[in-house]
């Protein structure tokens, strides 16, 4: 049987590499890799060499992951709150990525230039909507994990990337692959995939 | 209390207008946006007749949930006024009369309130004014004047203009205009137009417009004015102006007008031409040159940019050159060999890899808060989103362009501040010997 946590992880990251897929699911490094492994036998998933080399999913895989997926949500009856809430999370997302943009750019005497962070004023302010923002998406994240449980890690991995960010990690607010805004941008595609709406 | 102002009252009256028509109201009072309205109705360029109403409103609607006492009243007269008005200026009454009910903050706040088009005035619009007037206290706007230090305390004024319809016929579009390039500096009007469009096709940046000067070939009827309008905003303002317009049936309508602007070597340029102009003075010049423009002035840009392929906006500063590659997978393989351009329609997680492997990175659609733009600055390369003109043909592996194609590995440059994409390996200016730089630094050592 095809390992949908994996797929469906890797699916809503797009291409990355072994530790992050494992982080992500929630998996062991080996544990991810045997599976990944599997999934590349079924040819379901490949790995690209290289410098820029990572995990993704073949055109199959990406088929199958989202056959299984409107399977998954039609037998738990979930279409109807995932549809709500994605409406609701559309609500928030121009204002998480016009902070993350506000995160990298900022406009003073109307030139706008890159944000060197010298201002702690304006990054702690910045940080302050990021904060505001999660809070509100809160019941966003409760509604989807409740409407299909996988979705529950997001809330975790959102929670633990802005407490990185608050503890003055200030990167993972946009920065990295784990950042906040990473996080959130995967929830985005598996809302998308899950209801089988195209980008 | 008086809670709506005309747009052109001297006009409306059949008066000669007068250029200081604004003088009296301040932005604080009517927002930017009406201000600047009222100034060209006073320069005598043609405004669709409307009315602003007041921030004081906005703030007594917010503080008492419902219209303060006599506003009901006033609309009812100014919607009358403006029927009078469009009659008018439109000529035949078989046509029936729809407004845009417009935000517009004395603090400028792009894209963060709400404008209703398409408004019935005897049914619709005082539900449309409750509605811009609410969408001051949406979380997005909410969340932008808190990064941005704004007070929350301003209101918005609200615009209520006629419609003019820039897809009425083959002889109407809309479009966006710069009395400089915004880029350069350099004195020449430059812009975007789009035929048969209204002007929220040209803003959103999804659709693939005309260089401005296209105007010129096709509709010299609206291009002589348009030109001839900047160059008053000019004189008015003694600054570069950018104006967004409409023409509708062979008239030229204004929509919105704005000062300033511009950053980095076009500021510093347009403030030592202006005082060669004899606009401003020295003293100016230098006053508005701050030490930020100085710093932006010193981004990296393509020095030459007489041939682009096409304009873009510029989402992720710096200058990038290296050969096309039209999918992610591409960009890592080619990536080995040198210096990529990764050329998509738009990104996705699912296009990380080869945003990873390439040098610079150009979309076709999506704005600067894109998920292209937001990961290119994240990782300090140069950008360039919302270049419509272009078309990604994975399958084929080539980007077209009008009636050019440029196969994948083609090598060309882009400019992640002014938006250009051009053929080749452009050479980059730092803008340490900037002719105008020097000449304002030299005023700079002259002035006590």
């Amino acid at each position: 049987m095809t390992d949908l946590l994996v797929l469906h992880t890797l699916r809503c990251m797009g291409f990355t590499d072994l530790d992050r897929v494992a982080d992500a699911a929630g998996l062991s490094a080996p544990e991810a890799e045997s599976r990944l492994i599997d999934l590349a036998v079924a040819g379901l998933v490949t790995r690209t060499p290289g410098a820029f080399g990572g995990w993704g999913l073949t055109e199959a895989g990406k088929a199958e992951d989202a056959r299984l997926i409107a399977e998954q949500r039609e037998t738990a009856g979930a279409t109807a709150a995932v549809t709500g809430a994605y409406e609701r999370f559309m609500v928030l997302n121009p204002e998480l990525l016009d902070l993350c943009s506000a995160w990298h750019m900022r406009t003073v005497d109307g030139v706008t230039t890159v944000n060197d962070h010298v201002d702690a004023g304006y990054d702690a302010r910045v940080l302050d909507r990021f904060t505001d923002l999660d809070r509100r998406a809160g019941p966003v994240c409760a509604d989807l994990e409740a409407a299909l449980p996988r979705f529950g890690r997001y809330r975790g991995r959102l929670t633990a990337a802005l407490a990185q960010a608050s503890s003055g990690r200030l990167e993972f607010l946009a920065d990295t692959t784990t950042s906040y805004h990473a996080v959130w941008f995967q929830l985005h595609e598996d809302l998308l995939v899950t209801l089988g709406i195209p980008r | 209390m008086t809670s709506i102002h005309p747009l052109a009252p001297e006009t409306a009256a059949g008066l000669p207008s007068s250029p200081d028509a604004s003088v009296g109201l301040a932005e604080d009072v009517l927002g930017g946006k009406a201000h600047g309205l009222r100034t060209l109705a006073g320069l005598g360029l043609p405004v669709p007749p409307g009315f602003v109403i007041t921030t004081a409103a906005c703030r007594a609607f917010l503080r008492d949930g419902r219209f303060p006492d006599g506003l009901e009243a006033e609309m009812t007269a100014a919607v009358h006024d403006l029927e009078t008005a469009a009659r008018e200026r439109f000529g035949a009454s078989n046509r029936p009369l729809s407004v845009s009910v417009r935000s517009g903050a004395a603090v400028s706040m792009p894209g963060m309130m709400d404008t209703i088009l398409d408004v019935d005035p005897a049914d619709g619009l005082r539900a449309a004014v409750e509605a811009v007037f609410r969408s001051w206290r949406a979380p997005r706007a909410v969340s932008y004047r808190e990064v941005h230090g704004i007070p929350h305390d301003l209101g918005t004024a609200v615009i209520v203009q006629a419609m003019v319809f820039g897809d009425r016929d083959e002889r109407s579009g809309s479009g966006v205009a710069f009395s400089r390039d915004p880029s350069t500096g350099v004195r020449a009007p430059f812009g975007d137009v789009l035929f048969e469009r209204r002007g929220d096709a040209v803003v959103s940046g999804q659709s693939a417009t005309r260089p401005l000067s296209d105007l010129a070939a096709r509709e010299p009827a609206i291009w002589t004015p348009l030109v001839d309008g900047l160059d008053r905003a000019e004189r008015h303002y003694r600054d570069a102006c950018h104006v967004e317009f409409t023409f509708e049936s062979g008239k030229l309508w204004f929509l919105q007008v704005r000062p300033g602007g511009l950053s980095g070597r076009a500021a510093v340029r347009v403030a030592v031409d202006l005082v060669g102009e004899g606009l401003i003075d020295r003293a100016t010049a230098l006053a508005r040159v701050t030490p930020r423009h100085l710093r932006a002035a010193r981004t990296p840009r393509i020095r030459d940019v007489a041939e682009v392929i096409a304009r873009g906006v510029g989402a992720s500063p710096g200058v990038a050159s290296g050969r096309i590659a039209v999918t992610a997978d591409q960009a890592v393989r080619m990536a080995a060999d040198g210096p990529v351009i990764l050329v998509r329609p738009h990104t996705s997680p699912l296009d990380m890899h080869g945003l990873a492997a390439a040098a610079g990175i150009v979309t076709t659609v999506g704005g600067p808060t894109s998920h292209a733009a937001v990961v290119a600055r994240s990782m300090g390369k140069p950008a360039v989103v919302a270049t419509a003109a272009l078309t990604v043909d994975p399958g084929g592996g080539r980007v077209h362009c009008g009636g050019r194609s440029f196969p994948a590995g083609t090598v060309i440059s882009i400019d992640g501040t002014g938006g250009e994409v051009v053929p080749g390996t452009a050479e980059i200016t730092t803008g340490d010997t900037d002719p105008h730089l020097d000449r304002l630094l030299g005023w700079a050592q002259e002035l006590p």
